[in-house]
């Protein structure tokens, strides 16, 4: 179901900060960074794996692969999005 | 995210559901004029059975997971009779007792198992293309 859009609450001037979050962009681009590097691991795996005859389904291993290749183009897509928005700010004349 | 990754997962459980029926047609095939197996009655087919695969999630909801194979069953039709007093395993009549396999049906059966495959393969494609749309959101 899709949900009512809710309305932008008003902005805290002392900055914004979730809840959950723990730590800042890098910490979390790091920690996705090291998700995509996980799968990108066992992707390989499963290739050798499959070499090696421990797999015999093929289409495991390409789907894998698929997948640690579409969180690395996601992550990518993350990071320079947030870069954008940086440089935006940076070239603001103040 | 996650998400998307499921759906690629629930394509993979059905292509390798067609994998294994490959398999099972494929031995039926090979088999359809075995006469001798280790029950000493000529072979029977074999059917696999699919099942839905659901999982029960933390939050108390189910949520299915694609297909799985269950089992492997043996069709119990009757054997066919064939005359052929030369062959080593007729009866005092002449008559052998053939596999219940028949060449045609597995035959359909396997361009059946090749098309499901081809479509598990299409839900996969489908679900990369617009996880790749979702990407270019915003993109101008």
């Amino acid at each position: 179901m899709v949900d009512r859009i809710e309305g932008l609450g008003p902005i805290d001037p002392r900055g914004y900060q979730r809840k959950d979050a723990k730590a800042d962009f890098s910490e979390i681009l790091k920690e996705a960074l090291e998700k995509v590097n996980e799968m990108q691991k066992k992707a390989e795996k499963m290739a050798d794996d499959f070499a090696t005859g421990k797999i015999s389904n093929i289409h495991e291993v390409i789907i894998e692969a698929e997948k640690a290749s579409i969180a690395l183009r996601l992550t990518l897509e993350v990071r320079n999005r947030i870069v954008e928005a940086y440089r935006e700010i940076m070239r603001m004349q103040l | 995210m996650m998400n998307e990754f499921k759906i690629m997962t629930v394509s993979a459980t059905g292509m390798s559901a067609q994998r294994l029926r490959l398999d099972v047609i494929s031995t039926n095939i090979a088999n359809a004029e075995t006469t001798r197996t280790e029950r000493g009655e000529p072979y029977r087919r074999k059917i696999p059975v699919f099942s839905e695969y659901l999982r029960r999630t933390v939050d108390g909801k189910v949520e299915s997971l694609g297909v799985r194979v269950v089992r492997i069953v043996e069709d119990q039709t009757p054997f066919r009779l064939v005359y052929d007093p030369t062959h080593p395993d007729a009866n005092e009549e002449g008559y052998v007792q053939m596999p219940n396999v028949n060449v045609l049906r597995e035959m359909v059966d396997l361009m059946d198992a090749q098309r499901a495959y081809e479509a598990n393969v299409a839900a996969f494609n489908v679900t990369k293309s617009i996880v790749n749309s979702a990407l270019q959101i915003g993109r101008v």
